[in-house]
């Protein structure tokens, strides 16, 4: 019980403690996107995130673009629309007393309002037209389509460019 | 100096305590990394407890739940308004409005902007929660050139950006639907809790179309996606006179399209291109090559 400890342990285990409260992690909210080499919705792709996906936030820009780095070490930026902020709320551990689940459970869950439900109400009303909703659906303008729109109609990026 | 010590002590069994119950956390959490984020993988996953917020309002609604109450709300207007099938002028109008859409507030939603032209002469747009839109054949013979029709999509996906029809849901339904989804961790519902949820389903898709097709949203919602439409278009690179424009036409129009689709879910369009104009200005000067549009959308919308 003489040994001492040293400062720098506590101070290293108290760093390591604010570091794990503060981390922010992001979860893909939506179906699927893609991780992109830069801060723009045109250009290369690092790699498609499908929903649930983990990222950690590396830095932001103030026009909704976040830098991010995947489980597997891959670096790219999403757009805020695409993700939802989890902090790890040490507090909350372990309450037993929760009797509701929150947004972000329910969504890990895919539980809520989703295909089980919808069926459920399909079979009640054979009057609405999911078929038409399905091909709004299958009915889409590819990103390297969109890419030429609006190169075409001088919009985006290329507003101004002869 | 014993009593530092053990104060020391304690103290570092505290932070070694929290820092235990953090790594579990953590490891909670990351434990779904490894599978890429495929669902059914992470919904095999315990439910990880992030957070101790109960869902209470539209705005705890998730994207997936919101892009299937968006899926019925469509399925019941396509149920009283036929579509008008000319995949040409809808992969048009669908590169039209992702183009404002990706400069809008919201341009990531759960199955993307989808785009739908309704066979009706009536002057009218819609959107359904989670990014559906309908414009009619109406409405296209009404604008004169693409700045206008951008402007209409615009407000459109202002309306899903600002989750417009999210808040048109009656509140006591949310909160009797929460209940019920709170209750079981369970993957699928039992015949009970389904048959209660899909009333409360029934009842919120009820009120939204309720709210496009009849009553119109409160006005200061219409206000809001005007403001936003100029906004967004503007941030696309259109001319910020596509919304102003169009107003003067259905101003115009008024006199023989009283009490039908938007005379009638929509404020007065007089009042409306009053607030506009006080928007349009600083959103900027006229944008260039308005010509190369201009052209495209006749081509596109030719007989329509």
């Amino acid at each position: 019980m003489k040994r001492r400890i040293p400062g720098i342990l506590i101070l290293g285990l108290l760093a390591v403690f604010v570091t794990l409260v503060l981390a922010e992690t992001l979860v893909v909210k939506v179906q699927s996107t893609s991780l992109r080499k830069t801060p723009k919705f045109y250009g290369a792709v690092v790699q498609t995130l499908a929903a649930g996906a983990r990222l950690e936030k590396i830095s932001s820009q103030p026009d909704g673009w976040i830098q991010v780095k995947t489980a597997a070490g891959a670096v790219g930026w999403i757009h805020s629309s695409a993700v939802d902020v989890q902090k790890f709320n040490l507090l909350a551990m372990g309450g037993g007393l929760k009797t509701q689940a929150s947004a972000s459970e329910v969504a890990l869950a895919g539980k809520g309002f989703n295909k089980q439900v919808e069926e459920s109400f399909r079979a009640k009303h054979k009057d609405a037209n999911f078929a038409e909703v399905d091909r709004m659906l299958v009915l889409k303008v590819a990103a390297a389509e969109l890419e030429e729109f609006m190169k075409q109609g001088h919009l985006g990026d290329w507003r101004g460019a002869k | 100096m014993r009593v530092v010590h053990r104060l020391a002590w304690v103290g570092a069994g505290l932070v070694a305590g929290w820092l235990l119950a953090g790594c579990s956390a953590v490891q909670k959490g990351t434990g779904m990394l490894a599978d890429v984020g495929t669902k059914a993988e992470s919904r095999r996953q315990a439910v990880v407890k992030t957070s101790s917020a109960v869902r209470s309002t539209f705005s705890d609604i998730t994207e997936e739940e919101e892009y299937y109450i968006g899926r019925g709300v469509a399925a019941l207007v396509l149920a009283q308004f036929p579509v008008y099938h000319n995949d040409a002028l809808t992969l048009y109008i669908s590169a039209l409005g992702r183009s404002v859409a990706e400069f809008s507030s919201r341009p990531e939603i759960y199955a993307g902007y989808h785009f739908a032209v309704l066979d009706s002469d009536e002057i009218n747009a819609m959107a359904a929660p989670g990014g559906f839109i309908f414009v009619t054949r109406g409405l296209l013979r009404r604008c004169a050139n693409e700045e206008m029709l951008a402007a209409v999509l615009a407000h459109e996906v202002g309306h899903v950006a600002a989750k417009h029809g999210l808040q048109s849901i009656k509140k006591s339904r949310l909160i009797d639907a929460f209940k019920v989804i709170g209750q079981k961790a369970a993957e699928r519902y039992g015949p009970e809790e389904l048959s209660q949820l899909t009333a409360i389903f029934e009842g919120a898709l009820g009120d939204v179309v309720d709210t496009l097709v009849l009553r119109g949203y409160d006005r200061k919602y219409e206000y809001e996606a005007d403001a936003l439409a100029v906004k967004f278009a503007a941030a696309a690179g259109f001319a910020p006179q596509g919304l102003p424009d169009f107003l003067k036409v259905l101003i115009g129009a008024g006199a023989t399209g009283q009490g039908k689709g938007w005379f009638k879910t929509h404020p007065s369009a007089a009042d409306r291109l009053d607030r506009v104009n006080s928007v349009v200005a600083p959103a900027g000067a006229a944008a260039q090559f308005q010509a190369a549009r201009t052209l495209r959308f006749q081509q596109n919308t030719k007989g329509v």
